[in-house]
């Protein structure tokens, strides 16, 4: 026999990780605390009014429930499985066709609808063929960041060949946002197809699949889906018939919004700790079991399969600027029509608002958008006209992070906006960097005083620095999110803020 | 090279720097919590955010590479304001009495440099989430009320020491830093090794000492006196006694670790029970003598002796825990002013058969690699050893090793710490060390994994080796061995194949009858395999006592001068040094020393720093051979069992705080011992009362020395390997590794690079077993083994005076759980045992560590007095005794527990 191999069998093992005392002590919903629990998540904070009592209901929730990702009928309580509405508003549905076509949760519905031929496709040919499709797409993540798709897979594909993985981010947290739940739920295989793509582009042979507790009927799609699609060979040993070996593990989380960060996610998978890490090294260097990672979240994924199909051109010639390609959004109650769309980037916040969601219930005026938050600035009513992109909604301090869209009416009070969004970021950062950990708990108390009418200026003062250190010295996206939020905030609705402080 | 502008000054710096590495090196500072250089950067506590151009956000300088073209900026006002707000957040219900009592803590620092007040009080009631506070540990104490949560203790805890004791719990404003289980340190596993209290930049975590008896106000380097890891140490001082003691920084063999030895057991300095003035015992009681008499009665009982029964009457026993120069000394003593060889230390009872078997097979008997190269080896094979009691920071290398990747080999009859770390535990029958070692050659030769350019250039008789090593087939040894054949090829393959490897070795190896062998067949593995003269290989006894290498090494073995070279190899130079004959007749090594005795011959024996009546095997034996003596100088800190029962003369020591000098650890390194408190009452350093009664004796002229530099000058005149290492150097370097012939040598951490000592090839030997002569029998059933425990340190005459005891009060019998239901023995049950030399009483331990037919137990307790049950078997070559077998009985107690051993 072969010593060295031997050899890295003794090393190479990962045991199961069942959680210990202390690691398990980090999340809030370890034994299903979610189930049957009204949702204080920000979508049905803006809904608060169109039930009150539900509101009260879910405020008392000890441990909290943050978003179920049913915002199109907030304020939300349960999983009560309901089926958003969904609408194709551009040229192509990508990301959204086959849900907008009553969805495909078998293989055979899928491959119907044109599944799996991008996995053969690719297979016909060599991974660099589809590194260089996805880097020809302009495809941006859809999980917040917007990094450029082909970059992080190149980066992953030129590490030394090995044991890599592929992760796909399905802990959509962010309240507001229910587009990978539907993905999952009614299109899995769109997810598995991608995994798949990916993993043969970048050299890797095990995927992971990270769904948020709060998702259990995605999971036990996922987890049909996955057992379906190894049956008719497109996971296992010899995908597609072919030498290339790929399968699937879904990991379920326990309860902490944190955990759709990407470092934080990983050490989740590896059952330790999921508190933030520095960086570098990045993911596609070390990333899970310290082992080159890619992670991309679930609606960049699905795009794949058809930038595989279509080429990378095809895709690149939708969007506008540096923004290709299609969106999903999510939108919530306050909407005359709230539910799933699917766009090219470059159209107008108006557009989405006044044109799709058909403006705001009950005659409502529009005070204020947050796309992809709570954690990112807010587009204020007047300047909505600015389009859908990331730079272009950065520019404004916003951003399009993971597509949720959440309307505000004049039943908001923008102080009480800020408490919730701290109280959020507060209870669910990681704990680990200073200003995060103890900032944004200390907003929150500022808050707390603010509006029972007892903060001063020097307490605004004292907001404004935290501000500061949280945008400029957060060791992630949780603390300068909530930063970008606060900033935002203060900017466009001062004279909402500054009367609380006396 | 990198062109970077700090703070508007252009610097050229080496790529691949982190920010703060940039700072360090042109001299600038930014404050941080969360970071310790022993630790990977962590980016947790964000006060070392700078501002560098072109980036969005600030910059962390403990984790951000500085690149080509960078600008940063250290004390913009931005920065200022954001590390005063972080500042203000941690300070806000933070203790301010703990501000003011201790100034210079990190933290506290910071506050007042950026003129932040601490927001809270000791009286501040707890939140909701409480802060853990717990004083039950004996040397620290825990109030995380004053925890700025910048986990380095929980980081330290896991990447040095490797106990996982230390986690962070909840999340957010709730985290809470907090054992991994149970309500105190020590219900998580501790190991008191202070590594957290060291770290702790808050004093969330101190030492008890330092509560009670103040900040230290001068510190001092200096060497850990205990185990032979060679633990640089900074002793903190206040008001001239020691109040605590912290890992030095730079220490070359420990990298800012310690133990709870190290760290925290110094108070048997102080112990009321410490002699501080010579005494003699006249007409059985010890009176206090000025120190002209006692070295007066010393010089004329020795004269009378040498006159009337000649120099070989008298036998001098050295300490392997005092100086180099302190041995120098007492071996000079013995042959220049008394004119005997017979002159031993205590290395005789412990890796002697290490140093024999070296010396032949390799032609040096000291380590061949350093302990920085377990971080290097791939394999390492960890032989009769617990290094994570015995050795602790070199133990907790050894594991981080092991968690970093490297394959994991536990030779051991018993399943020790580190086996949970292991790739491979064997499980060996005690005392069949030479025919698993044999069987593992055997695999390496049948399976093809010899190094063939090794072999080819530096080994001799491979064919004899190969036609005997067939007999041992680990299929056809393993039952004599007890391990299966399939593990110990698996361990041939991994050592043979995953290089380098490296093997460390304790005294499971050597105190057998066939220590020495077994040495040598472990050795034929490194030379089979390559595996020697490189980095992360080697042979690498973990020596037991801080000199126990240098002590021999300074001359004090009957056979051999300074440099451990044979006497007559070098009797000309040290005649002509020494002005005088260094005496012909064979000595005596301490075993020989007391057959002499039983047999009429030898009528004084003085023993410094070593209590043989306590640590000698079968001490009925020695008792015997002590009643013959007729003058019995004992130098010690504490009246031992040895003075107790046999003394006339009593000449107290100082200990190793209040001496100046230095040792020699397990990896070859000199390095400085400097007093950091003054010597108790009256005592001295052991070197002074030799050269007094040296004068006394009409030679002073040769003993005559100022300084304990100028004896070491005189080593290195004469032991050329070491004529290198001066003091000077020592001060500036650190430490260094002999041989270091001149003072341009940097020293040598690796051995047999290119050749040998004694020349280019070495043969393979072949070593036949000889089975141990302690065999079970119905009478004796049970087969004893014993070892060290982390807490107690060999005959426990320091630790046993100091909070350890709480720690470890009483050595146990370890017996497996069959065996102890068979013997109806419950945990703690006291019980007799017995062996044909003699018995003693101590509490069971039920335990799976121990096989079915073996026991174990601990030797540090002086009212268990293991010692009475060893044997007298020796090892074939060097005569070290076989403590690690004994046949024994195991006998529950129904009797009340006697008194004495009620604890």
């Amino acid at each position: 026999m072969n010593p060295t191999q031997e050899l890295s069998q003794t090393n190479g093992t990962h045991g199961a990780h069942p959680l210990s005392d202390d690691v398990a002590s980090f999340y809030h919903l370890r034994h299903g605390e979610y189930a049957g629990k009204a949702c204080q998540g920000t979508a049905c904070f803006a809904a608060q009014h169109l039930n009150p009592e539900r509101w009260a209901e879910a405020m008392r929730n000890n441990p909290r429930v943050y978003c179920l990702g049913e915002c199109f009928a907030s304020p939300a309580k349960g999983q009560t499985q309901p089926r958003p509405p969904v609408r194709i508003c551009s040229k192509h549905g990508i990301v959204l066709g086959r849900i907008a076509a009553g969805g495909a949760r078998s293989v055979a519905a899928y491959v119907k609808q044109g599944g799996y031929a991008a996995v053969t496709k690719a297979l016909a040919g060599t991974p660099e063929q589809v590194l260089a499709a996805v880097e020809k797409s302009g495809l941006r993540g859809r999980g917040g960041a917007g990094f450029p798709t082909g970059r992080k897979w190149r980066a992953v594909a030129q590490q030394p060949p090995g044991v890599k993985y592929v992760v796909a981010n399905a802990d959509e947290g962010d309240a507001g946002a229910y587009i990978d739940r539907y993905l999952m739920e009614d299109d899995p295989h769109s997810l598995i197809e991608g995994m798949i793509l990916a993993g043969y582009a970048v050299g890797a042979a095990k995927g992971y699949i990270y769904v948020r507790t709060e998702y259990p009927l995605a999971g036990s799609v996922l987890r049909g889906a996955l057992v379906e699609a190894r049956s008719e060979g497109w996971l296992g040993p010899r995908v597609g018939g072919t030498n290339f070996a790929f399968d699937i593990e879904i990991t379920v989380g326990h309860g902490s919004y944190v955990c759709g960060e990407e470092t934080s996610l990983l050490r989740s998978i590896e059952g330790k700790r999921p508190e933030v890490m520095a960086r570098p090294p990045y993911p596609t260097e070390r990333g899970v079991f310290n082992r080159p990672t890619l992670l991309n979240n679930v609606e960049t994924l699905v795009n794949v399969p058809w930038i595989v199909n279509n080429g990378g051109e095809a895709y690149a010639a939708i969007g506008c600027s540096k923004s290709r390609g299609t969106k999903a959004l999510s939108l919530n109650s306050l909407f005359v029509r709230p539910g799933l769309y699917e766009v090219e980037f470059g159209v107008t916040v108006r557009h989405i608002v006044e044109e799709l969601g058909g403006g705001l219930r009950d005659g409502g005026k529009l005070k204020g958008v947050l796309i992809g938050g709570p954690i990112i600035g807010i587009v204020p009513a007047h300047l909505i006209d600015t389009p859908l992109g990331f730079e272009e909604l950065g520019a404004i301090g916003a951003g399009v992070g993971h597509g949720g869209v959440v309307a505000f009416d004049e039943h908001t009070s923008i102080p009480d906006l800020v408490q919730h969004v701290f109280s959020f970021g507060s209870y669910e950062s990681c704990g680990k960097c200073t200003p995060c950990r103890s900032g944004s708990g200390r907003v929150e108390k500022i808050f707390d005083r603010a509006l029972a009418g007892s903060a001063t200026r020097a307490d605004l003062q004292e907001c404004r620095d935290l501000v500061v250190a949280l945008k400029l010295a957060s060791l992630c996206g949780h603390g300068t999110g909530l930063a970008r939020f606060a900033e935002s905030i203060l900017k466009y609705y001062p004279t909402e803020i500054e009367p609380c402080f006396k | 090279m990198f062109q970077v502008t700090i703070n508007g000054t252009s610097h050229a710096l080496p790529e691949g720097l982190t920010i703060n590495q940039a700072l360090q090196r042109i001299g600038l500072e930014v404050p941080d919590l969360c970071n310790d250089d022993r630790l990977q950067p962590y980016g947790s506590c964000r006060l070392c955010s700078v501002e560098v151009k072109d980036m969005g956000a600030l910059a962390t300088a403990c984790n951000t590479q500085i690149r080509d073209g960078m600008e940063v900026l250290t004390d913009s006002p931005t920065v200022r304001g954001v590390r005063r707000t972080l500042l203000g957040l941690l300070a806000a219900n933070y203790p301010a009495e703990a501000v003011a009592e201790f100034p210079d803590k990190e933290f506290h620092r910071y506050l007042r440099q950026y003129d932040v007040k601490a927001g809270g009080t000791r009286a501040t009631p707890q939140p909701a989430v409480p802060f853990m506070k717990d004083a039950s540990h004996p040397y620290i104490n825990i109030d995380m009320s004053q925890c700025v949560t910048c986990f380095r203790c929980v980081r330290i805890c896991e990447e040095v020491q490797g106990q996982f004791v230390w986690k962070a719990w909840n999340r957010g404003g709730e985290t809470r830093i907090l054992p991994v289980r149970g309500e105190t340190l020590l219900d998580g596993g501790c190991v008191s090794c202070g590594a957290c209290v060291d770290t702790c930049p808050s004093g969330a975590l101190e030492d008890l000492t330092v509560l009670a008896r103040g900040t230290p106000t001068e510190w001092t380097k200096t060497i850990c006196s205990y185990c032979g890891t060679g633990c640089e140490v900074e002793v903190g001082t206040r008001d001239g006694a020691i109040t605590t003691i912290r890992p030095s920084p730079g220490g070359p063999s420990n990298h800012g670790h310690t133990c709870v030895k190290g760290r925290y057991a110094f108070d048997y300095v102080y112990a009321e029970e410490r002699v501080t003035s010579p005494m003699i015992r006249r007409d059985g009681e010890w009176q206090d003598v000025s120190w002209d008499e006692a070295i007066a009665y010393i010089a004329g009982r020795l004269g009378e002796a040498v006159a009337r029964h000649g120099p070989d009457s008298v036998g001098i026993l050295s300490s392997a825990r005092g100086t180099n120069e302190e041995n120098f000394v007492a071996q000079k003593f013995a042959r220049v002013v008394l004119g005997t060889n017979n002159i031993d230390c205590c290395a005789r009872v412990c890796h002697s058969p290490t140093a024999a078997a070296m010396k032949m097979t390799l032609g040096t008997g000291a380590a061949t690699n350093s302990l920085d190269e377990i971080a290097l080896a791939r394999t390492i094979i960890v032989c009769g050893a617990n290094p994570t009691e015995g050795h602790p920071v070199t133990g907790a290398r050894i594991k981080q090793a092991a968690l970093h990747g490297a394959n994991l080999i536990i030779v051991d009859p018993r399943k020790i710490e580190l086996c949970d770390y292991a790739t491979l535990h064997l499980q060996l029958n005690a005392g069949t060390n030479v025919i698993l070692f044999n069987a593992m050659g055997a695999t390496i030769v049948e399976e093809g994994l010899v190094d063939e350019e090794f072999l080819r250039t530096r080994i001799t008789e491979y064919a004899e080796y190969r036609d005997f090593i067939r007999e041992f087939a680990p299929e056809k040894v393993e039952e004599l061995c007890g391990v299966p054949a399939a593990k110990i090829r698996q361990a041939a393959r991994l050592y043979a194949t995953a290089k380098p490897s490296l093997s460390v070795h304790g005294l499971g190896m050597t105190e057998h009858i066939q220590g020495t062998e077994g040495i040598m067949a472990l050795v034929n593995l490194a030379l089979l395999t390559g595996n020697i003269g490189k980095p992360g290989t080697g042979i690498n006894p973990l020596r037991g006592q801080n000199n126990v290498q240098g002590a021999p090494h300074m001359g004090c073995e009957p056979k051999l001068m300074a440099g451990y070279v044979p006497i007559e190899k070098v009797r000309t130079q040290f005649e002509a040094a020494w002005h005088g004959p260094v005496p012909t007749n064979p000595g005596l090594n301490m075993i020989e020393m007391l057959e002499a005795s039983l047999a009429g011959k030898l009528k004084i024996l003085w023993a410094i720093g070593y209590d043989i009546v306590m640590t000698n095997p079968n001490t009925h034996e020695t008792r015997r051979a002590m009643e013959q003596v007729d003058l019995v100088i004992v130098q010690d800190l504490f009246l031992n069992a040895t003075a107790r029962e046999f003394g006339d003369v009593f000449l107290p020591a100082s200990s190793s705080f209040e001496k100046d000098g230095t040792f020699m650890n397990g990896e070859r390194r000199i390095q400085r011992v400097r007093g950091a408190a003054k010597p108790r009452g009256q005592a001295r350093n052991d070197w002074e009362p030799l050269c007094d009664v040296a004068r006394a004796m009409g030679r002073g002229k040769e003993m005559s020395y100022g300084s304990a530099e100028e004896i070491w000058n005189e080593v290195r005149s004469l032991w050329p390997e070491g004529a290198g290492i001066s003091y000077a150097r020592l001060d500036q370097l650190g430490g260094l590794q002999w041989p270091c012939f001149d003072e341009n040598d940097p020293g040598t951490p690796i051995l047999h690079v290119d050749t040998f000592t004694h020349g280019k090839t070495t043969a393979l030997r072949r070593i036949e077993f000889v089975p141990p002569p302690e065999l079970v029998s119905p009478e004796f059933p049970f087969i004893l083994t014993t070892g060290r425990n982390l807490y107690q340190y060999n005959a426990a005459t320091q630790t046993s005076r100091t909070p350890s005891n709480r720690l470890h009060a009483t050595d146990y019998l370890q017996i497996s759980p069959g065996d102890a239901t068979r013997l109806g023995l419950s945990e703690g049950d006291m019980v007799r045992l017995s062996s044909k030399q003699g018995a003693a009483h101590l509490p069971a331990q039920i335990s799976g560590n121990v096989k079915p037919g073996e026991v174990y137990t601990t030797f540090h307790n002086a009212r268990v007095f293991l010692n009475q049950i060893t044997t007298s078997h020796r090892d074939r070559y060097t005569k070290t005794p076989e403590y690690k077998i004994t046949a024994v009985r195991v006998e529950k107690l129904h009797a009340p527990v006697p008194a004495a051993l009620a604890h």
